[in-house]
């Protein structure tokens, strides 16, 4: 490197632990912002997930409701209610499907739907048929609810129970995730200062030996000159403004010496 | 002495230290931007500007005295052991403080010890810095800086007469600048060549790589868990075998063979030796292991026990199976190899055939002193008649070695090892040669001992790397006049 003057040098080595500073501030304020990125994700997923779990236990209640009007007590009025709650469930279900990030805690959940599609297809394309050939199944319609509908039902609303609690399975890794994220954050500024350290010790070092030694030697001599006459001398090799202020000195004095002459 | 310029010279190293990380840095990005990609720029930048520091106020161009050289050498190793742990700290994963020190130390002094139990999970990036270090350390982490830097004149004479030992520098007939040059040269062939090899026998380029640095170092990273026992391929432990034994042979014969000069291999005596005990070794650890009915077959014995024989002696610690398995007979002649190990001159640690050898000729030379009480007496080591500083720096070194030996197994009793892990983990560490029996056996690793036994190991790793009055000395470099 070539010689710099005393400001360059000063300014160098004050600029390289601006430098580190803001290096270390940038570093934790990105791995923050991802922490906080992360903790902010954690949390929209846990409430959608639930907004999207009660959205579906809603249709397959109201669902349900209207099976129990139209099963159990021959109201065939609620025809589209039924066919509206089924619709609202599948919906609800593409967007959690759409929406999740891990999609195998929905699979569960499709296939309890697709079951219970079926099942309701079937009741509501028999309810279609003239009502004659329907007399017998009114009389069984309280038994197709308990016997096979209710089974079915239990089994849908169990796995949209299990779908809402799995996002706190998904916590772990995501959690384990932020636990690396806040020691990214920490470790490199940490070693950041570390290395500050290293460098303001080491400039203090260089300040002293380059700049506050000379100036006590030249300051000596010069004071050793002017109260016993001991010729002006600085041991060492002095450098930049040190060198040219010592050669300046002694030039002062030799003028000084000639005009006394 | 001039801390400054010790400062700087020091600073060089780092600068160069900060060029690998870098390099590192890129292999990672090349591989999809892996995790270690950012952990590693990190450390490039923070370790270039610590050593850049020192150069904005010191000049080059100061000649430097041996103590200062000294200094330079011992403080670029412990510095260039710190700032390394600087991409395993930010990565983390299984690196805590004490873990990242000991693998950074494990790798510039060529250990090959490893506190990771999945090796494997590392991202390529980091992979390569583990391996860059290890390389680095081979060769020594001034003298590399001094191949790579800008010319540094007298400078470099001084530094690396207190890099490489007076027994290192035995075979050589050159200048410094020419001996740094044959060394770098010799080193860097043998790595492309064996990268070259191990790829033909069926690793992909990037373990291939990884291994010959590792073997070329006498390191023994590897880049599986279950180390070459992984690839279970009998031409690959054969170009590890003859990889391992090369880089453990002094590096200015194989120069002076390869280019035909009368002072090669093929007429030292140290290297006789060495080949010799290599062979004898090998094939009587294959007689106890074949008796003991380990294998089924001669050929399956032999190419084990060699493996793991030349592993250990070369002080690279790759394995290919579990000796703590084997017969006593088998391991005391594997811990033998282990104190032992190979020649000096090359990038093998530990107490070294040569001064072996000596000791042995001064023991002769006492009984036939004995008997001829006037007789003027001369021990020759390759025709070359030794001086009674040299005979008597051997002796020293050894007696050093075995108290150091002691006390490290004793340090690792009372952290609570069983005497046998303690024993071998110190051997295994003043070595310089990675595995040990017991808990820290040929296929495990060292995650499980304790930490104040992983700071022991460290200390002594370095003691072993810098030939024990290196780093004593910085001790006392206060009363050094």
């Amino acid at each position: 490197m070539k010689t710099t003057g005393l400001r360059k040098r000063l300014m160098i080595g004050f600029s390289s632990i601006v430098f580190l500073l803001f290096f270390s501030g940038m570093v934790s304020f990105v791995e923050l912002s991802h922490l906080s990125q992360d903790t902010d994700d954690i949390l929209k997923a846990n409430k959608r997930n639930i907004e999207l779990a009660k959205d579906m236990l809603d249709a397959a209640h109201e669902q349900n409701i209207a099976l129990i009007h139209m099963a159990v007590l021959g109201d065939r009025s609620y025809d589209s209610l039924c066919r509206a709650g089924m619709e609202r469930l599948e919906h609800t279900l593409l967007v959690a499907q759409e929406e999740a990030l891990e999609k195998s805690f929905l699979d569960s959940l499709a296939f309890a739907t697709t079951e219970l599609r079926l099942l309701t297809d079937n009741y509501l394309a028999r309810e279609a048929e003239p009502r004659d050939s329907l007399q017998r199944f009114d009389r069984e319609g309280g038994s197709w609810y308990s016997g096979e509908y209710e089974r079915l039902y239990g089994q849908l609303t169990s796995a949209i129970k299990n779908y809402m609690t799995s996002t706190q399975s998904s916590l772990a890794p995501r959690a384990e995730q932020m636990k690396k994220n806040a020691y990214r954050a920490v470790t490199p500024v940490l070693i950041s200062l570390m290395v500050m350290i290293a460098i303001v010790l080491m400039l203090y070092y260089f300040l002293s030996v380059y700049y506050a030694e000379p100036i006590i030697r030249i300051n000596r001599s010069l004071g050793n000159f002017l109260t016993y006459h001991i010729p002006f001398e600085v041991k060492g090799n002095l450098k930049d403004e040190m060198g040219e202020l010592k050669d300046k000195i002694d030039t002062l004095i030799s003028i000084s010496k000639q005009q006394k002459l | 002495m001039r801390l400054n310029v010790v400062l700087r010279y020091v600073g060089l190293v780092m600068l160069f230290i900060a060029m690998f990380m870098l390099v590192s840095a890129g292999i990672s990005y090349l591989n999809d931007v892996d995790s270690a990609f950012y952990p590693l720029l990190l450390s490039s930048m923070l370790t270039a500007l610590l050593g850049a520091f020192p150069m904005i106020f010191v000049e080059r161009g100061e000649q430097i005295s041996t103590k200062e050289g000294f200094c330079i050498v011992v403080g670029s190793w412990l510095v260039a052991c710190l700032v390394s742990m600087f991409p395993y700290l930010i990565w983390g994963g299984e690196f805590t403080l004490i873990n990242a020190w000991f693998e950074s130390v494990s790798g510039y002094t060529t250990t090959g010890a490893s506190i990771l139990t999945d090796v494997e999970a590392l991202p390529r990036g980091l992979q390569f810095w583990r391996f860059s270090t290890t390389w680095i350390g081979g060769m020594g982490v001034v003298m590399f800086a001094l191949v790579v830097l800008p010319t540094i004149g007298r400078s470099k004479m001084t530094l690396s007469n207190v890099e490489l030992s007076s027994l290192a520098k035995d075979n050589y007939q050159y200048r410094t600048q020419i001996i740094v040059q044959i060394l770098m040269v010799v080193y860097v062939g043998l790595t492309v060549i064996f990268t070259v090899l191990l790829k033909l026998a069926g690793m992909n380029w990037f373990d291939a790589l990884c291994h010959s640095m590792s073997a070329c170092a006498t390191s023994g990273f590897s880049t599986k868990n279950a180390s070459i026992a992984f690839f279970n391929s009998p031409m690959i432990d054969t170009i590890l075998i003859f990889a391992m034994g090369i880089a453990g042979m002094h590096f200015g014969l194989i120069y002076a063979t390869v280019t035909g000069k009368r002072n090669n291999i093929f007429r030292s005596e140290v290297t006789r030796w060495y080949v010799g005990i290599l062979l004898v070794c090998s094939i009587l650890i294959t007689i106890s292991i074949y008796a003991a009915d380990i294998y089924p077959t001669l050929g399956s014995a032999f190419r084990h026990a060699t493996f793991q024989f030349f592993s250990l002696m070369t002080t690279t610690g790759y394995a290919t199976a579990d000796s703590n398995v084997w017969p006593p007979f088998a391991i005391m002649i594997l811990i033998f190899g282990t104190i032992l190990c190979a020649c000096a001159g090359s990038t093998s640690g530990g107490m070294k055939t040569n001064r072996l050898l000596l000791a042995g000729k001064t023991i002769k030379m006492q009984l036939k002193r004995q008997q001829h009480p006037n007789a003027v007496i001369r021990i020759k080591l390759d025709g070359v008649i030794q001086d009674d500083a040299v005979i008597y720096g051997v002796e020293i070194f050894i007696v050093t070695y075995m108290l150091i030996i002691f006390s490290g197994t004793l340090f690792g009793t009372l952290c609570g090892m069983d005497l046998l892990t303690s024993f071998s983990a110190t051997i295994a560490c003043l070595g310089n040669v990675g595995p040990g029996f017991g808990e820290v056996y040929s296929l495990g690793n060292y995650a499980g001992i304790p930490a104040a036994a992983k700071g022991m190991c460290t200390l002594v790793m370095l003691l072993g790397r810098l030939e024990i009055f290196g780093l004593i000395q910085l001790f006392f470099i206060k009363w050094w006049k």
